[in-house]
């Protein structure tokens, strides 16, 4: 376990998309096996998995080929874990905003550092390495029942590295609800047009709680140099037919910045210490440390740039639960292996969307018991 | 377009539609015998290679011909039926007269339903206004065309209107609905739920096929028998293909019986080639990406969950087999993922159906064993117990009701003369 901390240590102290992508995948290949025998020495049931899978896992060739497990297992509840429960420090939970099923993610020590240090490594490559106010358009994180948090609570940490001072501008209103402390917020803007900022929020509450109720008063903040980093998907404002243009243009207005300040990216509490940020070109890079695989439905191999299919995200970062490579439930399309013109090494991607929930179909769609007269 | 087959966009062209149709049923009697030989010239049109990508076009062609019809004809509507004549019952006698236009609700993932449930109505002398799913659109066009060419005097095309629209259309459904005289829903709890509740005539007849799934079952006799292994193996594989597992004729789970010191291995081993074999002879052109997640999803959860589990899988989705044991009912996969259970006495999962299981295909050694597993599939809800290999065989009955006759009002004449 020692020696496999190293090597992840050390491809993590890596800058994060400088590689070129041969060097990279052979890298993390070498890894991901040393982890896949590390998980099979302490799970029994994910030994079988492995041991059903295939392609051998020690003769393959590819990331690809690597046994990955499908999204859904990880709502397994007590969740699946590589280590005794004396050593789970915090349990992640989703916010299935779609399954209704959290998924559960444990984590240990070593996993909850590199997961730190990870989403850290990625944002410095995006926002700078600085200090700054820190503007959280959500309510103060609290821990759940058994040290759990929540994907929103995970995101607000993630940042924190790069905060000075955090400030919550939202609050609770009687109901429950969550409302928007225009007091807070004012006092917070107060004086700092001039400051380098940094703002998070979940896309659906920075739309509905903060740009909406902005909006509607015509207040701008006045903050030009606020940096707003959001994600959480876009399920909830598709629902509202709002789209990413004119989020950004609307988010953009409120703070009277400009829209290339708005960062979007992709996170999932089951990959959690890889973030996918969207770069100036609009695509997504996958850092030294992770590796993404894009599948065609129908072979489940690899598609090529152009082609779309479901997104397969993998990380050296977890050794306390299976997260290495998890078969997601988005789509995505595949815009080159390499060369973004952003500089960023390696496959560059853009998401289109979920996989709707699958159902059986037809007439031979039967779920529901029925009461037999005998 | 044929014009059988029509976009329809408007309540309107419903009921225009309708009011042909039932012009059609009152201007002229037909009688089976007149149908069938439609029906028999068109199953010999579909003979080309063209059509044979089409899911299910086999089963169409031997569905269509006389030979499959007129017996089932015969069981249903009386010795004299098949020349539209009265059939002799006691002092009285009975004939079949159509009960006019039959609207047809197919489900959407067997492409030649339409036409499957489409040609019952047309046997009992009736005309059939089809809601046509947009998923099976283009193959019923194309075999729908062959028809006309083999029916010059249009004794069925003219009874025949194919209605494509979309399902969430609430106010052609509700048209079609009162439109007809009878109708045959076909499909899963969700559709057959919503069509059942459409405003149909008092008089309106209508059977309903909903869902099911089906199960297959081996003894280990004949399991064991090695000379015998590729063949069952081939008729499981074909039964498993057909439809995408998507029927309810499908199976979903294979219960083998334990033999004391004989292991399953070898004749998976052969279930196995059979399922690759019948991969590449019917390799799958498309898939949701639904459907991909929930294999995959199967096949993870399945071998984590119980470390005895065992599976066998291919890189790609295209089959799953999902070995381990025990006598419950697991829940369908589909996707061609089959669950192979073994039990100590087939007649263990036989005894917790619950009314769900359609069709039980049975591997059989011992002809004492299956009257025994028939006997009580039956009083456990099973209407369909049929060899492997023969699941998906259109006959009637099916869902433990008849096809034509339901369709068909029987009208008896007790004679004054006498």
């Amino acid at each position: 376990m020692h020696e496999l901390d190293d090597e992840i240590g050390c491809v993590l102290s890596m800058p994060p998309y400088a590689q070129p992508p041969d060097q990279r995948h052979d890298h993390l290949l070498k890894i991901l096996k040393h982890e896949l025998k590390y998980a099979c020495q302490q799970h029994v049931g994910y030994k079988n998995y492995v041991q059903h899978w295939p392609v051998n896992y020690q003769s393959a060739r590819q990331i690809a080929d690597l046994p990955y497990l499908p999204v859904g297992i990880l709502k397994a509840n007590p969740p699946l874990s590589f280590v005794a429960a004396d050593e789970i420090k915090r349990t992640l939970t989703s916010s299935a905003t779609t399954s209704q099923v959290p998924s559960r993610v444990a984590l240990d020590l070593p996993t909850m550092r590199r997961m730190t240090k990870g989403t850290a490594t990625i944002l410095r490559d995006f926002i700078g390495p600085a200090r700054r106010p820190y503007l959280v358009v959500d309510t103060p994180v609290r821990m759940g029942d058994g040290n759990s948090l929540g994907a929103r609570g995970a995101a607000i940490q993630g940042l924190q590295p790069f905060a000075k001072e955090t400030t919550y501008c939202l609050g609770l209103d009687d109901h429950g609800d969550l409302t928007l402390d225009r007091d807070r917020l004012n006092k917070f803007a107060a004086d700092r047009q001039d400051t380098e900022l940094l703002v998070y929020g979940f896309t659906f509450i920075l739309w509905n709680h903060l740009v909406k109720p902005l909006k509607d008063g015509g207040i701008c903040l006045n903050l030009p140099k606020a940096r707003i980093v959001h994600s959480g998907g876009w399920k909830r404002l598709q629902d509202e037919a709002v789209e990413k243009t004119e989020f950004n243009q609307e988010l953009a207005g409120v703070f009277g910045c400009s829209p290339d300040r708005i960062i979007d990216f992709y996170g999932m509490v089951e990959s959690v210490g890889v973030i996918y940020p969207d770069c100036p070109e609009g695509n997504k890079h996958a850092p030294a440390f992770g590796d993404v695989v894009v599948r065609n439905p129908l072979s489940l191999e690899p598609v090529v740039p152009g082609e779309s299919g479901i997104v397969q995200v993998c990380s050296i970062l977890p050794t306390s639960f299976p997260g290495h490579l998890i078969l997601t439930e988005d789509v995505a399309e595949v815009i080159a292996d390499d060369g973004c013109p952003c500089g960023r090494r390696g496959i560059s991607f853009r998401f289109r969307g979920r996989i709707p929930k699958a159902e059986l179909r037809g007439c031979g769609n039967l779920q529901i018991k029925r009461s037999l007269v005998n | 377009m044929s014009a059988l087959t029509q976009i329809v966009n408007s309540p309107a062209e419903i009921s225009s539609a309708a009011v042909k149709l039932r012009e059609a049923v009152l201007d002229e009697e037909v009688s089976p015998n007149e149908v069938i030989s439609v029906l028999d010239a068109w199953a010999k049109s579909l003979d080309v290679r063209e059509l044979d990508d089409v899911p299910g076009i086999v089963f169409l062609r031997m569905w269509l011909r006389r030979g499959t019809l007129e017996p089932i004809v015969v069981r249903e509507l009386g010795a004299n039926s098949l020349n539209g004549g009265w059939t002799e019952y006691g002092r009285a006698e009975c004939k079949a007269f159509p009960v006019g236009v039959v609207g047809h609700w197919p489900a959407s993932n067997i492409e030649i339903q339409p036409l499957l449930s489409m040609t019952c109505a047309l046997l009992g002398g009736n005309a059939a206004l089809v809601r046509i799913p947009s998923g099976v659109l283009e193959p019923t066009q194309r075999l729908i065309g062959k028809l006309v060419q083999s029916d010059p005097g249009q004794l069925l095309t003219r009874r025949i209107f194919m209605a494509a629209f979309d399902h969430c259309r609430q106010d052609l459904q509700e048209v079609m609905a009162q439109a007809v005289d009878g109708g045959m829903i076909w499909g899963g709890k969700e559709a057959v739920m919503r069509i059942r509740a459409l405003p149909f005539p008092h008089w309106a007849r209508v059977i309903v096929f909903g869902p099911r799934l089906s199960v297959a079952a081996m003894d280990a006799d004949a399991w064991g028998d090695r000379a015998e292994q590729e063949s069952w193996c081939r008729r499981l594989a074909r039964d498993v293909w057909q439809f995408d597992q998507q029927a309810c004729s499908s199976p979903q789970v294979l219960f083998l019986e334990r033999e004391n010191g004989q292991s399953t291995a070898q004749f998976l081993s052969v279930l196995r080639r059979a399922f690759e074999t019948e991969n590449q002879a019917h390799p799958r052109r498309a898939v949701s990406a639904a459907l991909t997640s929930a294999i995959c999803q199967a096949r993870a959860s399945w071998l984590l969950n119980d470390t005895a589990n065992q599976a066998t899988f291919p890189k790609t989705p295209d089959w799953t087999l999902l070995i381990g044991s025990g006598s419950d009912l697991p829940e369908p996969v589909q996707g061609k993922t089959l669950m192979v259970l073994e039990v100590n006495d087939l007649l263990d999962p036989v005894s917790k159906f619950d009314g769900n299981v359609q069709t039980l295909g049975l591997g059989i050694a011992n002809p004492e064993k299956e009257r025994e597993l028939a006997l009580l599939a039956g009083k456990r809800g099973v209407d369909r117990i049929v060899k492997l290999g023969r699941m998906h065989v259109f006959v009637p009955p099916w869902d433990g009701a008849d096809l034509i006759r339901p369709m068909v009002r029987m009208v008896r004449h007790v004679s004054s003369t006498s």
